[in-house]
């Protein structure tokens, strides 16, 4: 598929990786449409794609609400009149363990509260499924071409500390295998699903992160460094452009080893 | 360069070249670029009632009831608790009688 001339739609597309696939896409000459909580990224992001001499329009929106995804879809289909790319770059992290033990007694101190696991399991999870089925309803509806970009992590694997955020990426990773079997199945041959998988990326999301947590992992990386965002951007775009990537989530990590070399 | 009031909300669309652009003035004077390079080739009659349509669906407002967030239930064993619904994103605060529709006594 082509970017130029499409219509993407990116969640989170107010910062972090989310804004840089909205740029990158703009940049290839895709009519891009931010949605974001947060209006004042917006509005930054829409000055900067007019400014790039691009086509946007704001949506400030909570994704993980059916009535808002309704709202994103609708508005982008009026600016744009079409939607060939949805990408659910929004997402949270609220880490902890499930229990803490208390150092004298070993008895348990404190658990991961309820509204940790919610808040994650709605934003990661049930946000980038509802994206996911109103974009993949405007397209089949519509009759467009489209590709479908669910964000999972490499944390997918299963991470100490996050239990409710692996287990919302291990769901996202596994949906472009159901999805396009779906599509398959009935017989929507012009829609494809891949997910992508990023490493630690170098945005404003880890600042929220244990810095010392975060140091002893860039240790297993074997490229040095984190991910940049424009580098899972240009991956985006790249899964655009080759219509054989398909019903697959692509890890983008660095080269992340756990300790001891065994790859993640 | 139409200029749109909706809800009490003021928009303008703009030219450039020969696409639109829709801003969003705030009240308190500072502005908001709500969308860039749209609607190509349009008149501006045409572009004014486009956007229109565009900004009642992307900046939503109304009577907004407060009220139990039942979608989004706590879930504690068979027991569901659930808080209030005070997340809309534009949620408005009448503090000041409506310009399009003025209070009349
Ligand atoms: N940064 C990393 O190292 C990393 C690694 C793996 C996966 N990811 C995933 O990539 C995605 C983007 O992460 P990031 O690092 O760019 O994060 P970020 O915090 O920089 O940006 C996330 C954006 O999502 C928005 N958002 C959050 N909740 C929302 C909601 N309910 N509705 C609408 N918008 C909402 C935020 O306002 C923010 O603009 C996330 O899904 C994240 O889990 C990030």
């Amino acid at each position: 598929m082509e970017i130029k001339g499409s219509v993407a739609l990116v969640t989170g597309g107010g910062n972090g990786i989310g804004e840089a696939v909205v740029k990158h896409l703009a940049k290839a000459g895709a009519k891009v449409a931010v949605v974001d909580m947060v209006q004042k990224n917006i509005d930054r992001v829409v000055k900067d794609i007019k400014a790039m001499g691009g086509e946007a329009v704001g949506i400030q929106a909570n994704v993980t609400s059916e009535a808002d995804t309704a709202r994103y879809i609708k508005g982008t289909l009026e600016a744009f009149g079409q939607l060939n790319i949805a990408v659910s770059c929004a997402g949270i992290i609220r880490d902890g363990t499930m229990l803490s033990l208390d150092k004298e007694t070993g008895k348990v101190s404190k658990k991961l509260g309820l509204d940790k696991w919610q808040a994650v399991i709605d934003t990661n999870l049930t946000g980038t499924f509802l994206t996911m089925r109103d974009a993949a309803e405007a397209m089949v509806n519509g009759g467009w071409p489209g590709l479908l970009v669910p964000i999972s992590s490499v944390n997918k694997v299963g991470q100490v500390g996050q239990i409710n955020y692996s287990s919302a990426k291990v769901a996202d990773a596994l949906m472009p295998k159901i999805i396009v079997g779906e599509f398959l199945m009935r017989g929507i041959r012009n829609i494809r699903c891949v997910a992508i998988a990023p490493g630690y990326t170098a945005t404003p999301m880890l600042t929220g992160m244990n810095q010392d947590a975060l140091k002893a992992i860039l240790e297993d990386v074997h490229l040095g460094r984190l991910v940049a965002p424009e580098e899972i951007a240009s991956l985006i775009s790249y899964c655009v452009e080759n219509e054989a990537l398909n019903a697959t989530t692509i890890e983008i990590t660095g080269g992340l080893c756990y300790p001891r070399g065994i790859a993640k | 360069m139409p200029s749109l009031l909706y809800n009490d909300m003021q928009f303008s669309v703009d030219p450039s070249g020969d696409r639109w652009d829709i801003t969003y003035n705030l009240p308190n004077g500072t502005s908001a670029l709500a969308a860039a390079g749209l609607f190509p080739g349009l008149a501006e009659a045409d572009a004014a009632i486009r956007a229109l349509a565009l900004v009642k669906t992307i900046f939503p407002v109304g009577i907004k009831s407060v009220g139990p967030d039942v979608t989004h239930p706590n879930r504690i064993g068979d027991l569901k608790i659930v808080g209030p619904d005070v997340t809309h994103p534009n949620f408005i605060y009448w503090d000041k009688d409506s310009v399009s529709s003025p209070k009349t006594l």
